[in-house]
């Protein structure tokens, strides 16, 4: 009865790291998680399964004289992301060593790499949206819809950065550690959703 | 000592009283996050929405009793037949079975003391009532939808249904979605982690394994509906094309998103129900299940060859050749783990000792008309007749049977078998006995003579046909056969409501039950269990020794787990004993958070879209304030 820890009642680094080396299960934050993220990658593979349907419903692809996507940009800026995934990384690392100060300072690096991305990714979307637009025909569509629905998944990982951000600039504790961990699962997932939406959005051009 | 050590069990008890008591009035129930309170919620609202189901289906009956009626007019008939389907899947089964049945018992069969995520569970309720007054918002100010429950387009387009009446469809089920995902996830997680150390697996009722597959096959079949959904919007407001032929979009693409989450949702609906049957079955024949590990398999297997006949609802639509054979045989392989589970339940029954009591009766309804309806899915799946009869009263017929008799006779029989757990009081037993026979007359005679009828031809969702057609005497039985079945739902309900003030106290355990719930008071306390249970087997009631030894740890003090708002938490697959938690007591949050939501819900569907804008800020700000606290500062 004793060995059992009462586990979110660790505050300090030392505490913390040692609930995290004793643990022989995920916590439950990490598969509420999990799960999550199970929902989620249906729902983007629906839509990458809804824009090869329409695909392959038409003879010509992008419809309508669209230009097709240039390769490059997209390439490298999906590649920026899951770059990110190491500091996400070493800084779940660093948290579970207790060395919180360490992990804000991956975490920062990570979500300074991140918010970059999304402002370029808007910029890419607004300057698509320049040359042709979503009521245009089913292309656009769904091109515009598949984009969004990612940025938007980006735009949430970084609100939870932030928030991340301000609780480990207070200390940590073993709540903290949990969201930590579970905040670098859903960034996994989003970079992987980035590799599978990029090559669906430059699929004409390959 | 013999006289101190009782005295010491009952001190903590009163400290666990203390700790876990919650505020009793309005406000207490606002911010509740107790599981059984939550249930209880479920349970009230579902059930309103039955009652407005029921009353649109009356209407429909009252409206095709005889030839060429005007009880309601056309438009009106296909907003009462829309509305019905819509109310009945998305607002009453799923809320009731998952909601009620699920929040009230799975922490109580896994010896836990509240779900995984108690402000989460919470929370899905909120949107669950907030979703469905937004869709009954609509059904008063005359915006019902009308396009039918599986919503076809183009017919569901701006062009053939400018009203907001398919918005509201759209709106209110990608927000009932997110209650509903929300809770899945909340049920897999406690099932997974809270439950009592030494509750491996294979020691868990197979109650709680039915309820696991319904919440993984509601993770994975969820986001196609709101794929869907979300992608008519887009159409619908923004002008977006998917489903529009002409500007390269396509019109199955629709059809296709809705069965792959349609047909699973099939499963999700009737899945609970074996998971009560498999509860009722060895209580009432004293003994356990046949075939445990097999039967076990079975529920998950539904769920998951579920998602791969979803086309079985195409077979009219011109799918190729090849395609509409895979679906067909996929679909007849749904045959296998549904006879596993049925000769289980049937061999359970003849080789154990029936004590033939209310709960017994539904279930044993139950096999009847899920045999029936079973037998007549087969048919479906011969796809020749398939073309021949889609769209007629046959696949009505056959449907009720399914999602009526089998999915919603056992959730009856469930209500009668723990009502005495939840109310401590006992229902009338000739009354509960009298209430299936006229549920289950009238369930036949409403819908058995739609099979004929269908074979006759008479096409499903017109509003009336001509006296010439021979189809008047059966369509009058029917109508006759509804309100029978209205009475005898009636008379659940009132003698379960007079039994909550009238009925006889009862113990913890008046049938002799198999699983945990029936170790704890009638009603259980809001910590559920002073000690955390020991487990060594799935009928955990009926191991005297593992009771027994409970009430020694609770004068000993070990597990007793009294240090603040505490349950065990353990591996996922073992069981094994891994760290104590401390869960979150009551907070305004959850329905603040869901009144929000139902703002930008409603903006949205005003497509006043700064307003919307303003209310994702308002949710932003109240799940900072959620989030503010931690379990450790408390």
């Amino acid at each position: 009865m004793s060995e059992i820890p009462r586990s979110m009642e660790a505050t300090g680094a030392g505490a913390v790291a040692r609930v995290a080396q004793r643990r022989r299960a995920q916590p439950s934050g990490w598969w509420g998680m999990a799960l999550l993220i199970a929902t989620e990658a249906t729902l983007f593979s629906c839509l990458i399964a809804t824009y090869f349907y329409l695909r392959f419903e038409n003879t010509e692809w992008p419809i309508g004289g669209i230009e097709k996507p240039s390769v490059t940009l997209p390439l490298v800026f999906t590649a920026m992301l899951v770059a990110t995934c190491g500091p996400v990384f070493l800084a779940v690392r660093a948290a579970k060593r207790g060395a919180p100060g360490r992990a804000w300072w991956w975490l920062a690096l990570a979500f300074a790499v991140q918010a970059t991305y999304l402002g370029l990714q808007i910029w890419l979307f607004a300057d698509d949206l320049g040359k042709f637009s979503p009521s245009d025909n089913a292309y656009g569509s769904i091109y515009f819809t598949l984009l969004g629905t990612h940025h938007a998944h980006v735009a949430v990982g970084l609100l939870l950065d932030v928030w991340l951000l301000w609780k480990l600039a207070r200390g940590i504790t073993n709540y903290r550690l949990i969201a930590l961990r579970v905040t670098a699962i859903y960034w996994y997932f989003v970079s992987i959703a980035a590799v599978a939406v990029v090559l669906t959005q430059l699929y004409p051009s390959l | 000592m013999a006289v101190a050590v009782p005295r010491e069990g009952q001190r903590r008890t009163e400290r666990l009283e203390r700790i876990w008591k919650e505020s009793s009035g309005l406000l207490g129930w606002l911010t509740t996050v107790d599981h059984k309170r939550i249930g209880i919620l479920y349970f009230f609202t579902s059930l309103f929405f039955f009652a407005a189901g029921g009353v649109e289906a009356l209407l429909i009956r009252t409206q095709l009793i005889a030839p060429n009626q005007s009880t309601l007019d056309p438009a009106t008939f296909n907003e009462m037949m829309s509305t019905h389907g819509t109310t009945m899947i998305f607002f009453f089964v799923v809320p009731m079975s998952l909601g009620a049945f699920g929040n009230y018992l799975l922490p109580l069969m896994i010896g836990a003391r509240d779900m995984a995520f108690p402000r989460l569970n919470a929370l899905s309720y909120w949107i669950f009532l907030c979703a469905g007054t937004f869709l009954y918002v609509g059904v008063f100010t005359g915006n019902a939808p009308n396009a039918g429950w599986f919503n076809y387009v183009p017919l569901a387009s701006r062009t053939y249904s400018p009203g907001p009446g398919i918005d509201f469809y759209a709106l209110s089920l990608i927000f009932i979605g997110i209650s509903t995902t929300a809770g899945a996830i909340n049920a897999i997680v406690t099932i997974l982690k809270l439950r009592a150390p030494g509750m491996s697996l294979n020691r868990m009722p197979l109650f709680c394994f039915a309820f696991l597959a319904v919440s993984f096959a509601l993770v994975f079949a969820l986001p196609a509906l709101t794929t869907a959904l979300v992608l008519l919007e887009l159409q619908r407001m923004l002008g977006f094309h998917f489903y529009d032929v002409v500007f390269g979009g396509n019109t199955l693409l629709w059809q296709n998103l809705f069965w792959i989450f349609g047909h699973p949702e099939v499963y999700i609906i009737i899945l609970p129900a074996f998971g009560i049957a498999t509860s009722i079955i060895p209580t009432f024949v004293r003994r356990r299940m046949v075939a445990f590990p097999l039967v076990a398999l079975a529920e998950i297997l539904v769920a998951f060859l579920g998602f791969g006949v979803w086309a079985h609802h195409m077979f009219a639509v011109g799918l190729a050749n090849s395609t509409a054979i895979y679906f067909a045989a996929a679909s007849l392989v749904i045959v296998i783990p549904s006879g596993i589970q049925l000769f289980a339940w049937i061999t359970t029954i003849l080789t154990g000792t029936p004590r033939f009591q209310t709960p017994l009766l539904w279930i044993i309804g139950f096999i009847i008309v899920f045999i029936l309806g079973g037998l007549s899915g087969i048919t479906f799946a011969a796809i020749p007749f398939d073309q021949q009869l889609t769209d007629t009263y046959y696949v009505v017929a056959h449907f009720h049977y399914v999602i009526f008799g089998a999915a919603v006779f056992p959730l009856i029989g469930g209500i009668y078998y723990w009502f005495p757990k939840v109310s401590g009081r006992m229902y009338h037993e000739g009354w509960g006995k009298a209430s299936f026979w006229f549920t289950f007359v009238g369930m036949n005679v409403t819908f058995f003579p739609m099979h004929i009828l269908g074979l006759a031809g008479m096409p499903r969702r017109d509003y009336t046909y001509p006296p010439d057609m021979g189809w008047s005497a059966l369509n009058l039985i029917e109508t006759i056969g509804s309100y029978l079945l209205a009475v005898g739902l009636l008379s659940v309900f009132v003698n379960l409501a007079i039994s909550l003030f009238r009925g006889e106290r009862v113990g913890n355990d008046p049938w002799g039950g198999d699983t945990l719930e029936w170790s704890t008071s009638s009603p259980p306390p809001e910590y559920n269990y002073a000690v955390i249970p020991t487990v060594s087997s799935p009928y955990a009631m009926w191991d005297r020794e593992d009771r027994e030894r409970d009430a020694e740890l609770l004068e000993q003090g070990r597990k007793t787990l009294e240090e603040g708002h505490e349950t065990a938490a353990s591996t996922a697959v073992d069981a094994e004993w891994d760290e104590v938690l401390d869960m979150p007591s009551h907070s305004p949050w959850p329905p603040l958070l869901a009144l929000a939501m139902a703002g930008l819900f409603t903006f949205v569907l005003l497509e006043r879209w700064i307003a919307a804008a303003i209310f994702i800020g308002v949710m932003l700000a109240v799940l900072a304030a959620w989030h503010g606290g931690e379990p450790q500062e408390a």
